[in-house]
């Protein structure tokens, strides 16, 4: 008798020491495991070096800018606080390349989601690797066979490349009307890459549903170094508007060389290197009035967008904006799976409509994917160099200034 | 028979490599990349070490191999492996074409020229869009896996198809270059003229090679795009990712040699690789960088290429044997 109640007693003294000492211990091993909740890896696979490091080192200051702030304001919340950790790597310029790494990032990082690779070759290459993997990839590249291959595992936060060369014509039809001016001849030159012959396309279909007469077509190669022919060639075709389509250095070569030749029919880019600061850098007066159709446009948002403009020192490209977007919504599947796992993340962005945080410097102010895994709810706007800022001018409710229409 | 034995412990070596590593992985991507630039440049080898005509064009014959099988695999549903073998007829009739009115430069203006028809390729890809695709490239299709379908779920059965290729690549150097056509070559290379003068048909030995060279590295092509996936004309045609590669492997390992690109190739592709893990996350084209000075450094220690270590080693190891 005495013996059991002994023991009973050593039970009790030990039990009640050992609750009071997890009471007493409580908070901190909360705590700890918060600060200590695994971070989720996502990869980052940009150009960072090659033609295209500049479009991949603005991207990449894009999604750092986001992943920081999450940091910042304490990681991720379903997952018990968990960090981002960027995984970031160079694709180079060759699609091989990007797929290897992307491949790495799988297996040796584990990463729960790859954002890429602005060029769209790019990009494809790596879904050729995620999709096999069931690991889901974020992209603002263009090209329309990216989600139009009946992928799993890919998501597309802007319009397509015909979707944006559709824009880049029927706006401009529409500023131009609204000036006064009907126009019907126009000419086409585009870079003979994934994005350049793709818009084209876009570009071509439009003028010819609007009854609009391509008085030249021209495709030239990537890098090109003398434009004269082409620009000889515009100037005979008596053409009201060109649509040039093309990275940086062909955009400066070609506006620079039509503008020294007095031709002064308006230039309207397809993006890429029409909408960053180094063609304002690159052209200066050259560039004043210069239109492009963009899939973003920075002054949508500026409380956002100014965040990225103090930290780098220049205005919220759009390849930064949508992979900060991209970054974002991400962020939010994950919250809304509570998981880090690939496929639960999938199956949360799959059909999601994504508002608030960074969607609200998109057109729609929202991300929405459909079964392709398209967001359907981006439209192109038409912006216009004015004084070193691009304005967004087109489609009327969402234009921050009224389009400049005169040369 | 003794000198087979180290030739077979490397072949076991590297046919034991593939299972060490996770089937679906990185390194195993790396492995076969590896393998297939060593077999690449080792195509190159022949009209590059041995009839000493620097060709920068291989591309060319490359990207027509990648791009038959695909093209016929995609429009007619051809198993790549005969997709294969239209490659290299097709490469084949190409490096001849080509050859013919290059053969007779040298030097500089040979590799020249083949720069050029390089690039012509890649110009061609791009514009021919009803054929090619154009610019946005060429998906192979995932069919259901099989051996004779060419489709494979992991990466394992790849790594051997390379490896196999690259014995069979390396065979046909050695049987060429131990061979008469291996002496006429060698002829040639010393003295064009004196080789005329004793009866060789310099311009007959040199076409041979140069379209042997292309069928094979245009087979090479296919194996390459059923591991790659997704390519396009800048990436199989690409006068740099390609043709210089593929020189740079041979010269860097010991152009003219059979272990020359091998050891090229064994250096060059993980070293990149690493560079590009190590990195590529700090400043923008660092791992380039210094990939780059590591390539200067090494042409600088051994600038007849990594084959001048093996031999060094041996000599080293001889005179160790005399001493005791």
């Amino acid at each position: 008798m005495s013996k059991t109640s002994s023991t009973r007693g050593g039970i009790n003294r030990r039990t009640a020491l050992a609750g009071t000492a997890s009471l007493i211990a409580a908070p901190w091993i909360s705590s700890t495991a918060r600060a200590q909740a695994k971070p989720v890896n996502i990869g980052v696979i940009m150009p960072l070096s090659g033609a295209n490091a500049q479009f991949g080192i603005n991207s990449r200051n894009g999604i750092e800018l986001v992943a920081d702030e999450i940091n910042a304001a304490g990681g991720i919340r379903s997952l018990g606080g968990a960090k981002i950790n960027l995984i970031v790597a160079d694709s180079t310029s060759t699609p091989t390349t990007a797929g290897t790494v992307a491949q790495r990032m799988i297996s040796q990082n584990e990463v729960t989601a790859i954002l890429g690779a602005f060029a769209s070759s790019l990009t494809i290459a790596i879904s050729e690797v995620t999709e096999r993997r069931d690991i889901p990839l974020l992209t603002m590249s263009f090209a329309d066979q990216i989600t139009g291959r009946g992928y799993k595992n890919i998501f597309q936060v802007v319009a397509k490349a015909s979707a944006l060369g559709k824009a880049q014509l029927d706006y401009t039809v529409a500023i131009a009307q609204a000036a006064g001016t009907k126009i019907d001849k126009i000419a086409i030159m585009y870079e003979d890459t994934a994005y350049g012959t793709a818009q084209a396309e876009g570009l071509r279909a439009a003028a010819k549903a609007a009854n609009i007469q391509l008085v030249m077509d021209d495709a030239y190669p990537l890098g090109i170094t003398d434009t004269t022919p082409l620009i000889n060639k515009l100037r005979a075709s008596g053409a009201q508007a060109v649509f040039p389509v093309s990275y940086l250095n062909d955009s400066l070569l070609l506006i620079r060389t039509m503008r020294q030749q007095r031709i002064t029919i308006p230039a309207i880019g397809g993006a890429a290197g029409y909408v960053i600061p180094d063609f304002e850098k690159g052209l200066g007066e050259f560039a004043e009035g210069v239109l492009s159709i963009a899939p973003a446009n920075y002054d949508l948002d500026t409380s956002l967008t100014d965040r990225f403009r103090k930290r780098f020192g220049y205005f919220m490209v759009h390849e930064a904006l949508e992979h900060a977007v991209a970054l974002d919504v991400l962020v939010q599947a994950i919250e809304k799976a509570k998981s880090a796992k690939a496929e639960d993340v999938t199956l949360a962005l799959r059909g999601a409509k994504f508002t608030g945080g960074w969607t609200n410097a998109m057109t729609g102010g929202a991300v929405q994917f459909d079964n392709t895994g398209l967001n359907v709810a981006s439209i192109p706007v038409m912006v216009q160099w004015r004084k070193k800022e691009l304005v967004t001018v087109w489609p009327k409710d969402v234009a921050k200034g009224a389009a400049e229409w005169k040369f | 028979m003794k000198r087979w034995i180290p030739i077979a412990v490397i072949v076991l070596a590297a046919a034991a490599v593939p299972l060490l590593l996770n089937p679906t992985g990185y390194w195993i991507r790396v492995f076969t990349f590896t393998l297939l630039f060593a077999a690449m440049a080792q195509a190159w080898n022949l009209i590059g070490g041995l009839a000493n005509q620097l060709s920068l064009g291989h591309a060319a014959f490359f990207g027509i191999g990648a791009y038959t099988s695909t093209i016929l695999l995609l429009k007619f549903g051809i198993s790549p492996w005969l997709g294969m073998f239209a490659g290299g007829a097709l490469g084949g009739v190409a490096a001849l074409i080509i050859a013919i009115p290059t053969m007779r430069l040298q030097g500089h203006y040979f590799a020249l020229a083949t720069l050029a028809f390089g690039e012509v390729a890649r110009v061609i890809a791009n514009v021919w869009t009803s054929l090619t695709g154009g610019p946005v490239g060429l998906s192979v299709p995932f069919v259901p896996p099989g051996f004779a379908a060419y489709s494979f779920k992991q990466l394992l059965p790849h790594a051997y198809i390379a490896l196999i290729a690259l014995i069979i690549v390396t065979a046909i150097f050695e049987v060429i270059r131990r061979g008469a056509m291996g002496y006429r070559l060698r002829a040639i290379r010393e003295n064009a003229a004196a080789a005329e003068v004793i009866g060789i048909d310099t311009t007959k030995v040199k076409l041979q090679t140069a379209v042997i060279s292309g069928v094979l590295i245009a087979m090479l092509g296919t194996l390459y795009a059923q591991v790659a996936v997704f390519f396009d004309p800048d990436t199989v045609f690409n006068a740099m990712s390609i043709s210089i590669r593929v020189a740079l492997i041979a010269i860097i390992g010991g152009v003219g040699t059979a272990i020359g690109p091998i050891l090229g190739a064994l250096f060059i592709v993980p070293v990149e690789e690493l560079m590009n893990d190590l990195f590529s996350a700090g400043a923008a084209g660092l791992s380039q960088l210094i990939f780059g000075v590591i390539l200067i450094v090494v042409i600088l220690w051994r600038p007849r290429g990594l084959v001048t270590v093996i031999e060094a080693l041996r000599t080293w190891l001889r005179g160790k044997g005399a001493q005791s």
